[in-house]
C-alpha cells in the first residue's frame, strides 16, 4: 500500500513539470505583458523596454522557463508583479479561505446530499422521491450568483441575522457555503440514489436479506458501501474544483480566495502569480485525487487488493 | 474536587471571561472605526509602483505630497508651505518643519530629494516618471528648502507633483523594509497602516503625531468590493459607512429611499471613442465630425451610465483646470443625415469597413457595440475586436487598425489632459490616435511653458476649440462619480480625480 502511494507521488513530478510547462507557453504566447499593465497607457517605449529587462522577459522563452522552474523546484515562486509579495505566501494566504469554504460546502453537500439521495432510493416512487429529486435539480439548477445575491437580500437586509460579505468570521463563511454546497449536494444526491438503486438489486443484497440480516445493517454494510464509490468519485472531482477556487462564489461575496487571485493575476499579466497558482492548483488537485484512490481502498477490498498487487 | 465539579467552574469561569470580553466596562470609550467600501483592492503602498486611484485613495491616507489637490482640483500646499519661481526654470519649495514621518523621523528636504532619485531610478521603474520627465535637477537648498529646476519652463508641475505617485518617502523607512516596503509603508499621513490582508481589506491606524492635528476617527478598515451588487447590500445591510464607486443602476432607487446620504460629482476623466488618424478613412476630419454626428450620446449615457454623466463639450471634463466655459453645450448633436452627407462629401457615400476595438471589460465592449449599431445606421460596417487589458494597450500602442475606446483623469491641469493624449511628442506611448498636428503641438507646448496662469487659460481655450475643429476622437463624456455614505458621517466630499482625502471624515455616535 505504502509503495503505492510513493509510486502516485513519484508520478506527480512528470505531472507538475507537464502542467508547468503548459501553463507557460499558454501565458507567455498570449499577446499583451505586463509591462503594459503595469506601467498603463502613458508608459513610453524605452520606459517598458527597461521594465521587460528587468523583470527578465527579454530572455527568450526557454531560458525563462528554465528560471523559472529551477526557482519553484527550490520553493521560490518568486514575487508578483503587482503586489511585489512574494507569490507563495501570497498564494497560502488566498488558500485559506479557498481550502474552509471548500470543506465547510462539501460538508453539508455530504451531509444533506447524501441522505437525501438514500431516502429518495428507499422510497422510490413516493412523494418523498419526488421532492427529493425536485430539490436535487433545483440545486442544480439555480446559478451561484443567483443564489447569491438572493441570500444576501433575505439574511442580510430582509433580516438581518448574517453579515452580507467578506472573510474572516464563521458567520461569513454560511451563506456561500451553501451557495457553493447547493450544487454539489444535488449531485451527491442524485448520484446516490441511482446508484442506490442499482445497488439493492444486486444478489448479494438479497443473499442479505435472505439471510434474515436486519434491515438497518444491510443498509449500512453492504449497500452504502457499495453505494459509497461513485459518490466519492463526484464528492472528489467537485472537491478538487472547489480548491481551485470558486471565483463566481468568492466574487459575490467578497472573499480572499485563491480563485479571484488567479483570475486577477490572468487579468494584469502578473505571470508569476499565475504560474505559481496553477501549479498549486494542479498540486492540490492530484492528492485529492490520489486521496479518492486510497478511499476506494477502504471501501472496497477488491480494489485494495489490486494496490497491493501493483 | 472532582472532575465534575471542576467543569462546572471552568464553565462558569469562562462564561464570566466573555462577559468580561463582550461587554466592557463604563469609561471604555468605543473605538471609532470607519468603513469603506470600494470597487478594487489595494495593489500595495509603494506609491512610486501604483497605477490605480483606488489604491492612490488608500497611498493619500498614509502619505502626503509636497502638493495635494482638493475636492475642487486645487492644488493646496501640504508638505510644501509655499513655492515660488524666481525664474522659468526654477521651482522654490518651501517645507513644512516640525512633520513627522510614522517612524519618527522628520520630514526635511533630504526626504524630498531621496523620494525623487528613487523614483528616476530606473530600477524603480515607476510609472510616475512619465509625469516629470521635465525634471532636471531636484537640489536642497537647505534643511527646509528644496530646488526644483525643469528643462523647459513647465507650468503643469504643480499639478504633476499633486498625484499619488509623489508621496514622500523616508530613506530610513524605505531601506529598513527592503524588498517589503509594499507592504510597510512609512508616510508623514494621518493614518498608519496596521494590516493589509491582499484581496480582502486594509486597515488604517490613526497617526497621532499628524502634522494637521488627530485623525477624527481611530481606525479606517477599506474593502474592496468588485462586485456592485455586493457593495451596495453591504452598504444596505450595515457593513460599511461609506460605498465608494457606488453602483449607477442602483443609484435612483437607494436615492429614492432616502436612507442614505448619496454624493454625485462630474469626474476629472474622460472617456472617449479614438480615430487612428493616421490612416483610412480617419486622416480625414470630415470623416471624423460625420461620425461625431453619427453617434447620439446622449442615448448611450442613459442606457449605459443610467444617466449619470455628462456629454463631453470638448477634449476634456470641465473639472480640469483650463476648461473653457465658451465651449458650444453640444458640438456635434446627433444627426444621421448630416452625417451621411458629410461622409459622401469625404467620398465614402456607401460608408466603409472598419474596426472598434474595445478591451473586454463589460462598459468598455458594450460602448464599442453602442457604436457599431449606430455607425451601421450610416453604412458603416463595424467589427468590434474585444481584447484584455494588457493585449488591448499593446496593440492601440502599435496603433489600432480603426478606433478605440480609452479613459483619461490626467493630472487635474489641461496639460495633463490633452499633451498626453494628442500632443505627437507622445506618439507611441499615450498618443495612440496618432495625432500629428503641429499647430495644435505649439499650442501645447506655449501652454506648459508659459507660467502665466491666465495666458496659459488663453492658450488652451484656443486649443480646445481647434480640437474641436479637428477632433480626433469621438467626443464622449464624463461619468459622474458617485458615493453614499450613512448618516452618522460627515466631512465626506467627493474628489473628481477619484483619490480621496478622508482626514476631515467624522463619524457621530
Amino acid at each position: 500500500m505504502w509503495r503505492y502511494i510513493f509510486r502516485r507521488l513519484l508520478f506527480l513530478i512528470p505531472v507538475l513539470i507537464g502542467v508547468s510547462i503548459l501553463i507557460f507557453a499558454i501565458i507567455h504566447l498570449a499577446p499583451g505583458d505586463p509591462a503594459e499593465t503595469l506601467l498603463g497607457p502613458s508608459a513610453t517605449a524605452q520606459d517598458l523596454e527597461e521594465l521587460r529587462e528587468q523583470l527578465g522577459l527579454n530572455e527568450s522563452l526557454t531560458v525563462q522557463y528554465f528560471t523559472f522552474l529551477i526557482n519553484s523546484l527550490k520553493g521560490d515562486f518568486g514575487r508578483s508583479i503587482r503586489t511585489n509579495n512574494p507569490v507563495l505566501e501570497e498564494l497560502l494566504d488566498r488558500f485559506e479561505p479557498s481550502l474552509l469554504l471548500a470543506v465547510c460546502s462539501m460538508t453539508l453537500a455530504i451531509v444533506v446530499g447524501l441522505p437525501l439521495g438514500v431516502l429518495a432510493a428507499l422510497r422510490q416512487n413516493t412523494w418523498l422521491d419526488t421532492f427529493c429529486n425536485l430539490t436535487a435539480l433545483l440545486g442544480f439548477s439555480i446559478p451561484g450568483f443567483w443564489l447569491g445575491l438572493m441570500l444576501m437580500l433575505l439574511f442580510s437586509i430582509m433580516f438581518p441575522i448574517l453579515p452580507s460579505s467578506g472573510y474572516g468570521s464563521w458567520e461569513q463563511l454560511i451563506m456561500p457555503a451553501v451557495v457553493l454546497g447547493t450544487n454539489t449536494m444535488a449531485v451527491i444526491a442524485r448520484m446516490t440514489r441511482s446508484s442506490m438503486l442499482e445497488v439493492v438489486r444486486q444478489d448479494y443484497v438479497r443473499t442479505a436479506k435472505a439471510k434474515g440480516l436486519n434491515s438497518r445493517l444491510i443498509l449500512t454494510r453492504h449497500i452504502l458501501t457499495n453505494v459509497l464509490i461513485p459518490v466519492v468519485t463526484v464528492a472528489g472531482l467537485n472537491f478538487g474544483h472547489m480548491l481551485g477556487g470558486v471565483v463566481i462564489t468568492e466574487t459575490v461575496f467578497s472573499i480572499p480566495g485563491i480563485g479571484r487571485l488567479i483570475i486577477d493575476a490572468i487579468r494584469f499579466k502578473d505571470y508569476p502569480v499565475v504560474q505559481g497558482g496553477i501549479l498549486f492548483f494542479a498540486f492540490c488537485l492530484s492528492l485529492v485525487n490520489l486521496g479518492v484512490d486510497l478511499l476506494y481502498a477502504l471501501l472496497d477490498p477488491r480494489i485494495k487488493a489490486q494496490y497491493r498487487a501493483s | 474536587m472532582d472532575m465534575e465539579r471542576r467543569g462546572v467552574t471552568i464553565f462558569l469561569l469562562s462564561l464570566a471571561l466573555m462577559g468580561v470580553l463582550l461587554f466592557p466596562g463604563p469609561g471604555r470609550a468605543a473605538e471609532k472605526v470607519l468603513r469603506i467600501a470600494q470597487q478594487a483592492d489595494c495593489n500595495g503602498f509603494d506609491p512610486q509602483k501604483i497605477t490605480d486611484v483606488y489604491t492612490g485613495t488608500l497611498l493619500r491616507q498614509v502619505y502626503n505630497g509636497l502638493v495635494q489637490p482638493d475636492e475642487n482640483m486645487i492644488f493646496q500646499p501640504d508638505l510644501a508651505e509655499s513655492w515660488e519661481n524666481p525664474d522659468d526654470l526654477t521651482w522654490i519649495f518651501k517645507l513644512r518643519q516640525g512633520v513627522l514621518f510614522h517612524n519618527g523621523e522628520e520630514f526635511t528636504a533630504e526626504d524630498v530629494k531621496y523620494t525623487f532619485d528613487r523614483l528616476f531610478d530606473p530600477k524603480t521603474a515607476s510609472p510616475g516618471v512619465t509625469h516629470v520627465r521635465e525634471v532636471d535637477k531636484v537640489e536642497i537648498v537647505d534643511k527646509y528648502t528644496i530646488k526644483i529646476t525643469t528643462k523647459t519652463p513647465y507650468a503643469p508641475l504643480l499639478a504633476n507633483l499633486g498625484r499619488y505617485e509623489f508621496c514622500m518617502l523616508n530613506k530610513k523607512g524605505v531601506d529598513a523594509a527592503g524588498e517589503d516596503y509594499n507592504k510597510m509603508p512609512v508616510g508623514t499621513g494621518p493614518f498608519t497602516l496596521e494590516s493589509w490582508r491582499p484581496g480582502d481589506s486594509v486597515v488604517l491606524k490613526k497617526f497621532d503625531k499628524y502634522f494637521k492635528g488627530t485623525p477624527k476617527v481611530d481606525k479606517i478598515i477599506f474593502r474592496g468590493i468588485p462586485e456592485d451588487a455586493t457593495r451596495v447590500i453591504e452598504m444596505e445591510s450595515g457593513g460599511v459607512d461609506i460605498c465608494m464607486d457606488f453602483p449607477p443602476q442602483d443609484f435612483e432607487r437607494v436615492k429614492a429611499e432616502g436612507k442614505f446620504v448619496m454624493y454625485e460629482k462630474s469626474a476629472l476623466s474622460t472617456n472617449y471613442y479614438g480615430f487612428n488618424t493616421s490612416v483610412k478613412p480617419f486622416d480625414d476630419k470630415r470623416v471624423r465630425q460625420a461620425l461625431n454626428y453619427a453617434v447620439d450620446v446622449d442615448a448611450l449615457i442613459d442606457s449605459l451610465y443610467f444617466g449619470l454623466g455628462v456629454k463631453s463639450r470638448g477634449p476634456m471634463s470641465d473639472q480640469v483646470w483650463g476648461f473653457d466655459t465658451s465651449l458650444p453645450e453640444d458640438p456635434y448633436p446627433y444627426d444621421v443625415e448630416k452625417a451621411k452627407a458629410m461622409l459622401a462629401e469625404a467620398g465614402y457615400p456607401n460608408g466603409f469597413k472598419t474596426k472598434l476595438y474595445a478591451s473586454t471589460q463589460s462598459l468598455s465592449r458594450s460602448t464599442a457595440e453602442y457604436f457599431q449599431g449606430f455607425f451601421a445606421e450610416v453604412g458603416i460596417e463595424a467589427e468590434v475586436v474585444s481584447l484584455e487589458w494588457g493585449a488591448y494597450l499593446a496593440e492601440t500602442r502599435k496603433g489600432a487598425d480603426g478606433m478605440f475606446t480609452m479613459g483619461w483623469s490626467g493630472t487635474g491641469d489641461a496639460d495633463g489632459a490633452l499633451t498626453y493624449l494628442y500632443d505627437s511628442q507622445n506618439i507611441g506611448s499615450s498618443n495612440r490616435v496618432f495625432w500629428s498636428d503641429p499647430k495644435f503641438d505649439k499650442m501645447m507646448y506655449e501652454g506648459r511653458t508659459t507660467l502665466d496662469p491666465e495666458k496659459r487659460k488663453a492658450i488652451y481655450k484656443e486649443a480646445q476649440t481647434y480640437f474641436n475643429e479637428e477632433v480626433p476622437i469621438v467626443l464622449m463624456l464624463s461619468r459622474n462619480l458617485i458615493a453614499a455614505t450613512t448618516t452618522k458621517v460627515k466631512g465626506f466630499a467627493i474628489y473628481p480625480n477619484q483619490v480621496y482625502q478622508l482626514f476631515n471624515v467624522s463619524l457621530d455616535d
